[in-house]
């Protein structure tokens, strides 16, 4: 086609523009870019990155096992980390806890713990303690932090009503906590992506009854309705079912939102020239909502994800706390509140309240995040 | 004022000249670095004309408008310059200097200096009908009592020919065409009777027929009121039908000003010449091909050094276009040009002469 | 007189490229909870014309008027409710292309390509040029691999692009440079015609004239066919052999650009060429330039009788209550008005060109 060939009829003329990387960047690493600026988006995402870290590794961080329990030492407070220790030559570097005396009030008879600065329980990283089993892999017994003394009683959030580690609990609930919203959110996407990408697609009476459903759904009290359908889960199913069964009735209820999002790009996407274009190219249908459509919402939907795992943890944490979701022995931030649930342990034991403030920096790590994406997510907007 | 100015506007001593704008330089501080939107611009407008600044997307039209009334959005700054605007009362004040957040500029935005832009949609509330946007303008910078402002929107919205007038005081934007739109916005913008009129490229987003009934309004609401008008456009077509003096943007500069008819008819900056051939006429259409300027205009990360023209230029004359920056030269009384085809010599700039 | 009459001679025996006859196109206007359909939009009505081979009809109209859905229908973008479009295949014969399913329009496809107006929406940003351009030559199995990669290369070369820009997104292209790879990807097949709706709009002048000149020289070098719709006058006078004015989903008046411009037929016509500004600060003023009253007529709910009657100002009971006909008035000039013999209405010239 090109036989007959002028000579091209202006850009010769014109300097070359320098080539720099931006000019053959994809979309991932422009939004990269974009989002790289956002500094508290960015801060966020570690964060997020380092829950999910300790999610992965919970055995490894925590001192102890969710299970251990002490029963001489109920209801203990927190314990200061001192770095260093006076000796007769100076002060020395020396992490450790003071222990603690029981005190019995003789008149009421309540105990109470006194701390007893003549008792140092060293307390060291990378320490040997319970042994555990990572991932069902690997036999270990090393902890990220502990006693550096197998057995010494160092509670650094306290304990609970059992004698058990506050803060060893709070880093296991991470795991089902944080892998709930994923494992819902997942479950979500898919229905909201199916349900959403066909009643954009199509249209019409499709497109009609999906959106009505949706608001149906959407028209519901969620706790009502939570509180009903988690009644409904037989007690006697073990935990991993349970878990399980809460998991795909939280998601029954989160995919609308996802699911009108993707409706949403979908419609205005139809539209776009570039996807006439294509279909003018004679680019087929399925191409091109995979290679055009899908392509341009993902970012999206990543944005929106994010958004959307927050809602579900705090969903959890909620039904666990009313004592319909979750129950023990599986250990989640919202288990772990329930124990809170009075008012005896919040004026006793304020450091019962511990997971609640995982939960507070879960959430909103989240959100930051999932907002910081959401900017990034479009990076052609000039 | 400073003397050392008056030789170059001959006009800036005298009362008539309303607006005066001298060397302005706004850039705006992002993060991948600093974008001299406006480097060095120079206007003046005299009472009762038409100015019309013209150039292509990116050459810095918008923002100097956006300077004069001091609404630069954020990171962009005013770095250098002077806006010197003769209020009603007789006192000449420099808006470069005031805070743009302050008292005195908004008293003056609304009140003596009115803007309307391309898009009335967003310039509109859509929360609002349109009467009660008139009457927040005149009740705030005029005195008068509700009943007073209502009959005054009344009387603007029939003066910009908006037809059923009382009606449409309690239309909302969105109720209304797009021409009907840009006459309601024209009406909100002088229910306070300004001394200048700025118009951010006010039709371009309008048919060629409503065009027409829009420029005419403007010229006819001009002539009943005596008010400046700064019209921005890209259309050269639009500023040879209203323009009385005209300057030309490159880059963030004034490249050339002069009187309309010396700008169509004796262009003397290459880039004005480029310009006004390219655009199809109709006593063009035997030559088959337009004239085109080659290549695009720069990102604003990398401009020129010198002329800012120079890579585009069919004058380019190596080792000087590239490395002088011109100044401004003056071709006739009102007529100058920044290019160094023209002796600077015989002129005085502001820049070059040190304020005595 | 020029290249352009001498092909209006020739080809007028010659057969259409295209018919297009008697096209509908509505779209449904739904409303309520279950998006019953309570009107239809006609946005084509009735439209009569034919594409003759190599030459560039121009479809002109305010906004709304339907051009743009015209061209898509041709491009069979929608499949339009009503109407024919004939498209030559061979001497003899001609195919209907306002019946075929996608699967027998994918031939057709190569030949009736399309060039979008927004240069930004038009390329998928997140795909590089040789993905955009080489799409048509991949799925249509014509190129892949590295003789894709040259195909590209050379289209690039073609339209004025540096052929190492293969690898580059979207984004690191101005408007025209955009506007210069859309038109590459619609040269990728060889396209007989060439839809390219509002393909100038929205660039500088500078640019549209690079991009008018190369749609000019690319007509000639490979023989295209072109359906130019555009609003700008100027543009459409200085690139068509022909015009066709529409008004309301209906062709108004179709003539040669020369007799159209000079000696128009229909009022609307008139009014659309006394609306444009003229590049000329001398011809201000000269010539009564055509005020349209009122609005562009609702498509939904058009007046009765002649669309244009209620803004006309030759307007008599006839057009009230009479639908004109669309018949040839003189030589291959073609009008929509009751009264197109008895009126003297003034074209582009009488209007005012240049004055010298």
């Amino acid at each position: 086609m090109t036989g007959a060939t002028t000579p091209p009829p202006v850009d010769d003329r014109a300097e070359a523009a320098p080539e720099t990387r931006i000019v053959v960047a994809n979309q991932w690493q422009l939004i990269w870019w974009k989002f790289r600026k956002h500094r508290l988006a960015m801060f966020a995402g570690l964060v997020t990155l380092l829950l999910y870290a300790v999610a992965l590794f919970a055995e490894f961080i925590a001192p102890y096992s969710a299970g251990t329990y002490s029963a001489t030492h109920t209801f203990l407070p927190p314990q200061n980390i001192q770095l260093f220790q006076q000796t007769e030559t100076g002060w020395r570097f020396y992490p450790h806890v003071y222990g603690h005396k029981v005190q019995v009030d003789p008149e009421s008879f309540k105990r109470t713990y006194v701390v007893d600065e003549e008792i140092a329980y060293p307390v060291g990283l990378f320490v040997r303690g319970e042994e555990y089993e990572l991932w069902g892999l690997f036999t270990l017994d090393l902890h990220l932090i502990g006693a550096a003394q197998y057995g010494d009683p160092v509670h650094l959030i306290g304990t609970d009503r059992l004698g058990r580690d506050v803060l060893s609990r709070t880093i296991y609930g991470t795991r089902v906590s944080m892998s709930v919203g994923l494992v819902g959110v997942g479950l979500s996407l898919g229905l909201g992506v199916i349900l959403g990408g066909i009643s954009g697609y199509y249209g019409g009476l499709i497109d009609n009854l999906i959106q009505r459903a949706i608001e149906i759904l959407r028209s519901l009290p969620t706790i009502p309705l939570w509180m009903g359908l988690s009644a409904a889960i037989p007690l006697t199913w073990p935990p991993v079912r349970v878990y399980f069964a809460i998991t795909v009735l939280l998601s029954l209820i989160g995919w609308t939102a996802l699911a009108r999002e993707v409706r949403g790009r979908f419609l205005s996407l139809k539209t776009e020239d570039f996807v006439i274009a294509a279909r003018l190219d004679g680019v087929r249908e399925l191409q091109i909502i995979l290679r055009h459509m899908v392509p341009s919402m993902t970012s999206h939907i990543i944005a929106s994800v994010t958004l959307a795992i927050p809602g579900m943890i705090l969903a959890e944490t909620a039904l666990s706390f009313l004592g319909i979701g979750l129950r023990p022995p599986v250990v989640s931030w919202g288990v772990l509140l329930q124990e809170a649930q009075n008012v005896r342990s919040i004026a006793t034991a304020p450091w019962l309240l511990f997971p609640g403030l995982a939960v507070v920096v879960s959430v909103l790590a989240m959100n930051f995040l999932g907002d910081g994406l959401r900017d990034a997510a479009d990076p052609y907007q000039t | 004022m400073q003397p050392t100015h008056t030789r170059l506007n001959a006009a800036a001593a005298t009362d008539d000249v309303l607006l005066e704008v001298k060397e302005v330089k706004t850039h705006f501080f992002t993060d991948e670095g600093v974008v001299k939107a406006v480097e060095g611009v120079n206007l003046s407008l005299k009472r009762g004309q038409t100015l019309c600044v013209v150039g292509e997307s990116g050459c810095g039209k918008s923002v100097t408008a956006r300077s004069i009334l001091r609404i630069v959005p954020p990171p962009g700054e005013i770095v250098s310059g002077e806006i010197l605007f003769r209020q009603r009362d007789g006192r000449t004040v420099d808006l470069a200097q005031l805070n743009p957040k302050g008292r005195e500029i908004r008293e003056i935005r609304g009140g003596e200096i009115s803007m309307i832009f391309q898009e009335p949609m967003s310039a509109l509330s859509p929360v609002h009908t349109i009467g009660s946007q008139i009457m927040e303008a005149i009740l705030l910078h005029l005195t008068v009592t509700k009943q007073e402002a209502r009959k005054r929107a009344v009387s603007m919205l029939d003066l910009v020919g908006i037809p059923r007038p009382s009606e449409t005081l309690d239309a909302y934007s969105f109720e209304l065409s797009g021409g009907m739109r840009q006459r309601a916005m024209i009406a909100i913008a002088l229910a306070c009777e300004p001394q200048l009129l700025i118009a951010d490229e006010p039709t371009t987003a309008l048919d060629v027929t409503t065009q027409a009934n829009i420029l005419d309004l403007i010229a006819d609401l001009q002539q009943e009121s005596g008010m400046s008008v700064l019209f921005i456009t890209h259309d050269l077509g639009v500023v040879a039908e209203i323009a009385d003096e005209v300057v030309v943007m490159y880059l963030g500069r004034d490249v050339e000003s002069g009187a309309v008819d010396a700008i169509f008819h004796d262009p003397k900056h290459p880039y004005t010449r480029a310009l006004l051939q390219s655009i199809p006429r109709y006593d063009s259409r035997d030559n088959k091909r337009l004239y085109s300027i080659k290549g695009t205009v720069p990102h604003p990360f990398d401009r020129p050094t010198g002329c800012p023209f120079h890579p585009r230029c069919d004058d380019f004359i190596a080792g000087q276009c590239n490395l002088i920056d011109p100044q401004r030269a003056l071709i006739s009384r009102d007529h100058s040009a920044r290019c160094l085809l023209y002796p600077t010599a015989a002129i005085h700039n502001p820049d070059e002469e040190p304020a005595t | 007189m020029n290249q352009r009459s001498d092909l209006n001679q020739t080809d007028e025996d010659m057969r259409p490229l295209l018919e297009v006859r008697n096209l509908h196109m509505r779209f449904p206007i739904r409303r309520g909870m279950f998006r019953r359909t309570v009107g239809y939009v006609q946005a084509v009505n009735d439209v009569s014309f034919s594409i003759r081979s190599g030459e560039t009809l121009s479809l002109v109209g305010e906004s709304g008027c339907g051009k743009t859905t015209t061209g898509r229908c041709i491009a069979r973008v929608y499949k339009p409710t009503a109407g024919q479009i004939h498209y030559a295949v061979a001497e003899e014969e001609s195919i209907d292309l306002a019946e075929l399913d996608n699967q027998a329009l994918r031939p057709f496809r190569r030949q009736i390509r399309m060039i979008f107006q927004d240069p930004f929406s038009s390329l998928n940003p997140r795909l590089p040029i040789l993905q955009i351009v080489g799409e048509s030559l991949k799925v249509n199995r014509i190129a892949s691999g590295s003789e894709l990669e040259d195909r590209v290369a050379s289209l690039l070369k073609r339209v004025g692009l540096r052929p190492e820009y293969i690898r580059r997104y979207p984004h690191a292209f101005s408007g025209g440079e955009r506007q210069r790879i859309g038109i590459a990807r619609a040269l990728a097949l060889n396209p007989k015609l060439i839809v390219a709706d509002e393909a100038v709009s929205a660039l500088d002048v500078s640019v549209q004239a690079q991009i008018l000149n190369l749609l000019q020289d690319l007509q000639e070098e490979l023989d295209l066919t072109y359906l130019f719709i555009a609003h700008d006058l100027s543009v459409v006078e200085h690139i068509s052999h022909r015009v066709a004015v529409m008004y309301v989903g209906k062709i108004v008046e179709l003539a040669s650009a020369d007799e159209l411009f000079k000696n128009p037929l229909h009022p609307y016509t008139e009014a659309l060429l006394s609306a444009v500004p003229k590049p000329d600060p001398r011809l201000r003023n000269k010539g009564v330039r055509i005020r349209l009253e009122g609005e562009v007529a609702d498509p939904s709910n058009p007046p009765s009788g002649c669309y244009f009657h209620p803004r006309c100002r030759y307007a008599q009971d006839r057009c009230r209550a009479e639908t004109p006909a669309f018949r040839e008035i003189g030589r291959d000039h073609w009008v929509a008005c009751h009264f197109a013999e008895e009126l003297d209405l003034r074209g582009f010239e009488a209007i005012g060109s240049t004055a010298e």
